[in-house]
Parts: structure tokens; C-alpha cells; sequence
């Protein structure tokens, strides 16, 4: 028997073949295998300071989803250079913690970081990068996300 | 014993009267039950918020159930308040 959360997230999978997000390309044939682990690809936007570059995205969903938000960070060799994104690939991003809603899904939280990285004009890692890459938990779900920068 | 439906004929349809075709939370259609439901109909009704977004009851009411400090509609994450129609 399939959980709800896994029908949820089979339901925004093939919504996703059906109708994809420019930009946003998905690793089908990982999801068949194991549908609560997304790995997603981020292709840096034509006229951006990241355009060429592509950034890979992981996400891991609980059996709560949607009701709790999945833990999502950047993985692999290239984490994108930003102000809210840490080089281990933790992402400060509200919609990740406390502004999470269960109308979001894989889709709009990709469009929300696409658009993040869109609108940087410097690329630079967040003030407190060494301290909090040295101090947080594996799982950026468990770290007390503050958010002092909404225009970035 | 196996039975074969020759020909059916249907004499009543039901259908939500909602702005929108499916759950934003579980993204079944309304005319579906939520995820934790059998049937659909009475059994799992909908419910309507002032800001007019509508849920199935049981989805809304596990989201609100999840919050600790304020209530907020997932769509437009104003205070959720139930409308009664």
C-alpha cells in the first residue's frame, strides 16, 4: 500500500514529465526506483551571473510531506557561489522552514531557488559561511534558520 | 461467480461546486476522497475558508492540527478561518 505522501509525490512526478519546469530537469529513473529521494538538476538562467552552469539539488521527503517540508540542499562539486547558500549546500531559504505550506511542492521550490540565483548580482558565500559550515547538523532542517534578506 | 456488466445507465451525478478542481494540499481531485479516506461525498466533505480557498476537511484539518503558533491558509497563507456556507 502506498503511504499519502508517496502518492503525493507521484502525482507531482509525472505532473512534472507532463508539463516540465524550464531550466528544472529531473533524474526520472532515480525517483522510480526510490520516490522519497529527488535529485534534481538546476540549469543557471540565460543573462544571470550563473548562466552555463548547472547545480544539482537534492531533496529528501518524509513520510509527513506535505504536511513537513523536504530537506533540501545542493549537492556535488559545483554549490552555487551566493549569499544564502552555504558551500557545504545548505540553502537559507523560508519556504524551507518556517514559511513551508503543503500548497508548495518539488516544482514551485525549484522555481523559488532558480529565481534566487536569477536575481544575484555578486557571487560570494554568506558572511558566516565558515562558522556555520564548521557548526550545523548534517540535516539543514535541524539549524534555526534566520532570515534578515528578503530582496536577494 | 463471476458477473459481466452488459450495460449500465446512470441516473444521478454529483459533483463540488468549488473554484478549483483539485486539493492544493494532497492535489487529488475533489471529487476524490483525501488520501486517508475510502469514499468520497459526505464521508470527505470540503470546506471552505474566508479567504475561499477550499480543502478536503481532513487535509486542512491536519495542516492546522501541525501548527504550533498561527493558522494560515496554504494558498495565501492568510489566519485561516472556516466560512460556514
Amino acid at each position: 500500500m502506498t503511504s499519502p505522501s508517496e502518492r503525493r509525490l507521484r502525482k507531482e512526478f509525472l505532473e512534472l514529465i507532463k508539463n516540465p519546469i524550464p531550466g528544472v530537469i529531473i533524474d526520472g529513473e532515480k525517483i522510480e526506483k526510490n520516490i522519497n529521494e529527488w535529485n534534481v538538476t538546476i540549469i543557471g538562467a540565460e543573462g544571470t551571473i550563473y548562466q552555463g552552469e548547472t547545480f544539482e539539488l537534492q531533496f529528501l521527503f518524509n513520510d509527513k510531506y506535505p504536511f513537513d517540508s523536504p530537506s533540501v540542499v545542493f549537492i556535488g562539486k559545483n554549490i552555487p557561489e551566493h549569499s544564502h547558500i552555504y558551500s557545504n549546500g545548505h540553502i537559507c531559504l523560508s519556504i524551507l522552514s518556517q514559511d513551508w505550506t503543503p500548497a508548495l511542492s518539488v516544482g514551485a521550490v525549484c522555481l523559488s531557488i532558480r529565481s534566487m540565483l536569477s536575481s544575484a548580482t555578486k557571487k560570494e558565500r554568506p558572511p558566516d559561511d565558515l562558522i556555520y559550515t564548521k557548526t550545523c547538523s548534517k540535516n539543514p532542517k535541524k539549524t534555526k534558520w534566520f532570515f534578515h534578506d528578503d530582496n536577494v | 461467480m463471476k458477473i459481466k456488466v452488459k450495460s449500465w445507465t446512470s441516473v444521478a451525478w454529483w459533483k463540488w461546486i468549488a473554484n478549483d478542481e483539485n486539493c492544493g494540499i494532497c492535489r487529488m481531485a475533489f471529487e476524490n476522497c483525501c488520501p486517508d479516506c475510502s469514499f468520497a461525498g459526505d464521508d470527505c466533505p470540503l470546506v471552505w475558508g474566508h479567504c475561499s480557498h477550499v480543502f478536503h476537511m481532513h487535509c486542512i484539518c491536519k495542516w492546522l492540527n501541525s501548527q504550533l503558533n498561527q493558522q494560515l491558509c496554504p494558498m495565501c497563507r492568510q489566519t485561516w478561518r472556516f466560512n460556514d456556507r
